[in-house]
């Protein structure tokens, strides 16, 4: 039993680090420019999608391009619509992302069809890896590895860079860093980008596991928002614990009460807010209180 | 200055009246594509409408897809008009069984629709049959395969293509017994898969077998790998599979991911080709129950030349859900021109009395419970695939005789339905 609790275990947290990919991207968008984005899991869908076009087309140096296509997208995106939602009411802009979420699903199927798209495993990638009694396969390790970096690499990037550091002076307060000098809203599409950039990431490491049809952003949306607000709300830190904690708890429900598996993640929300309600690191901001 | 040459005329700059306009035009097609009834109209007097409930998101949305063409194949072929009246097709989604719900009462008391057809998964085409009850008015489900449908949930107004749980099991379990006797019940947590695992543990049980683990997964589970390793640990002769669409194609990847494909066998009833296209070549394995495969040799004449003509619209073959949504069209289509019209009551009695004549047997809908009498195919997947649609081997075709058929669908005094009389 030891043994495949460890396995469980193994397995929920590279599910884990899935979610976190797909969350960060949700959590600096809110946190920076305070938009909920409900269209996040269609950029993820986005991401998904050009891998499989752009590996076809160009073999792998083309997958590697779709996450920087999709952050492309995103920062147009942000250009014509979202920018626009900065100084409005909240819900404007969750009914507004929720409005392009359905838009972008509709296009994907305008452009691929509903069918879903066969997208698998890269041979160099299948297969096991056996450490002790627990069992990964080489693909799980992969998508394990290259979340660590870029998670790595964007939080090296946030904290010792200049631009990071103008990011995070914008997301408290904007106007004082507009005050120096700073041209905001193109630190702000750049922000809208890299959230998208990193869900396609997850969209193009998503793809070999999940089935890829334009609804697939539903799988990947509601999690991403419970890691959110279980993590607290802009917390890059806490949306890295909280996605462990929900591929963990979901991994062991489903080994000792596979019945409650669907609702676990939402009964684990339910207690973290009860507990702490601004999420597990969340922090007072000033411009949401 | 001159207004008109800014564009300001009606106070409205041109950059306004541009983006307006690009945006009541996003809004029109996104419109078209989600929610705003789709319309496929022959001509403009006094025309019969029929409803089309067809998931246009969610898991199911893939086969819903081919259902719905298949639905437009078959009115097409009549040239869009039946009783020398033009047809109207309106196609409203079905998100959920309550969304479903509401759009069926759309289609009848807004659009005025003489006859629905929808229902894509079993929760749905429950909850449309429901409607459809209330208001008296008939409804196909091709595709939906809960027994209660034409069981325990029946009524007069409901037509029901897809042969029930209970007959796919009975056609496909004594395969899997064959294989071995300790099975796992990896089934989704709605109508659908509660009558799978229900069936096949009882077959099993009754045969000497054991389950050795049973699990109940939410629908639009993204991640498989936990059960996986629950099912590897328990060591099944088979694995029985109770989950549908685009979790089917999730499971399959992950099943062939983890290693499991070519160690336990997989089976599963009732899939649809997309599920199995969507898993890849490199993926795809099990053995299953199909109602229908463009490949097969023995499909009649007409069904070649529907599939003929739908790869030719299409550019792709004819998946099974293509011929479901098209046959259950034409038993409608062909009930309406029976009766002579679209009352109700008339149309119910031509619905159970068509008759089409099909591969040796009479395919019928049957009086005491609407289900349609068929056969079925059981397919594997080929050892290998070289045509990325041509996946299946069809191993048989079943039941075989009429007394086979009837012992498979049960008889009137076996059959759960109380049917009411209009």
């Amino acid at each position: 039993m030891l043994s495949m609790i460890l396995s469980q275990a193994a397995n929920g947290l590279v599910l884990g680090f899935l979610y976190v990919l797909i969350a960060v991207g949700l959590s600096i968008i809110f946190g920076m420019l305070g938009i909920v984005n409900f269209a996040h899991g269609a950029f993820f869908a986005i991401g998904c999608y050009l891998a499989l076009t752009l590996g076809d087309m160009f073999g792998w140096w083309g997958v590697l391009l779709a996450p920087i296509a999709t952050g492309a997208i995103g920062m147009i995106v942000e250009f014509v619509l979202i920018r626009r939602l900065y100084d409005k009411d909240p819900l404007v802009s969750l009914i507004i992302t929720f409005a392009l979420a359905l838009f972008l699903e509709a296009s994907l199927r305008a452009l691929y069809g509903a069918a879903p798209q066969a997208y698998n495993v890269p041979d160099m990638l299948t297969g096991f890896v056996i450490f002790g009694p627990v069992l990964l396969t080489k693909y799980r390790l992969f998508v394990l590895a290259v979340t660590v970096l870029a998670l790595a690499a964007f939080w090296l990037f946030l904290n010792f860079t200049p631009f990071g550091r103008i990011i995070r002076a914008g997301s408290r307060d904007g106007e004082m860093v507009g005050l120096l000098g700073i041209n905001l809203p193109v630190v702000f599409s750049f922000v809208f980008g890299i959230g998208c950039l990193l869900a396609g990431l997850a969209g193009m490491l998503a793809g070999p596991l999940w089935t890829v049809n334009p609804s697939m952003a539903g799988a990947a949306i509601m999690p991403a928002f419970v890691i959110v607000v279980i993590g607290g709300l802009g917390s890059f830190a806490g949306a890295i614990l909280s996605g462990l904690l929900v591929g963990l708890t979901t991994a062991m429900t489903i080994q000792f009460a596979p019945q409650w598996s669907g609702a676990a993640m939402y009964i684990l929300m339910a207690v973290v807010l009860l507990v702490r309600p601004r999420g597990l690191l969340g922090e007072r901001w000033e411009r949401f209180e | 200055m001159d207004d008109t040459k800014t564009g300001n005329a009606r106070g409205l700059s041109r950059r306004q009246l541009l983006t307006t306009a690009a945006g009541v035009g996003a809004a029109g097609i996104g419109a078209q594509l989600l929610g705003a009834p789709f319309v496929n109209r022959a001509w403009a007097a006094d025309p019969i409408r029929i409803g089309m409930l067809w998931a246009k998101t969610g898991s199911i949305v893939d086969q819903a897809e081919y259902l719905a063409q298949g639905c437009q194949l078959a009115l097409e072929q009549r040239g869009n008009k039946i009783l020398d009246r033009p047809v109207d097709l309106v196609w409203l989604d079905e998100p959920s069984p309550q969304g479903a719900q509401q759009n069926a009462e759309r289609l009848i008391s807004e659009q005025g629709a003489v006859a629905l057809i929808g229902g894509a998964m079993s929760s749905l085409a429950l909850a449309e049959s429901a409607v459809a009850n209330k208001h008296k008015v008939p409804f196909i489900a091709p595709n939906a395969a809960a027994d209660s449908l034409t069981g325990s949930a029946c009524n007069p107004y409901t037509f029901r293509g897809q042969p029930p749980v209970s007959v796919h099991t009975k056609v496909l379990a004594p395969y899997c017994a064959g294989i071995g006797k300790k099975w796992y019940l990896l089934t989704a947590a709605y109508a659908f898969g509660q009558d799978i695992a229900d069936n096949f543990r009882h077959y099993i049980e009754a045969n000497g077998g054991e389950v050795v683990g049973a699990d109940s997964v939410p629908i639009g589970t993204p991640d498989y790998s936990s059960y996986i390793l629950k099912i590897r640990a328990a060591q099944p002769d088979v694995v029985i599979g109770g989950i549908s669409a685009s979790d089917l194609t999730t499971f399959l990847k992950q099943w062939k991911e983890l290693g499991m494909s070519s160690k336990i066998p997989f089976a599963e009833i009732a899939v649809g080709n997309t599920d199995l296209w969507g898993v890849g070549a490199q993926a795809a394995a099990g053995l299953y129950t199909l109602t229908w495969y463009y490949k097969n040799p023995d499909n009649p004449a007409d069904e070649q030349e529907m599939a003929e003509q739908y790869q030719k619209k299409y550019n792709r073959p004819a998946a099974d859900k293509t011929w479901m949504g098209w046959f259950g069209m034409r038993s409608l289509l062909s009930s309406i021109e029976a009766a002579g019209s679209t009352e109700s009551g008339k149309l119910v009695k031509a619905l159970t009395e068509w008759k089409v004549r099909r591969n040796g047997i009479d395919v019928t809908y049957r009086d005491f419970d609407h289900q349609m009498i068929n056969r079925l195919l059981v397919a594997g997947i080929k050892p290998k695939i070289t045509d990325k649609w041509d996946f299946f081997d069809v191993k048989a075709e079943l039941p075989k005789t009429p007394a086979d058929i009837e012992a498979a669908y049960g008889t009137e005094a076996q059959s759960a339905c109380k049917m009411p009389t209009i």
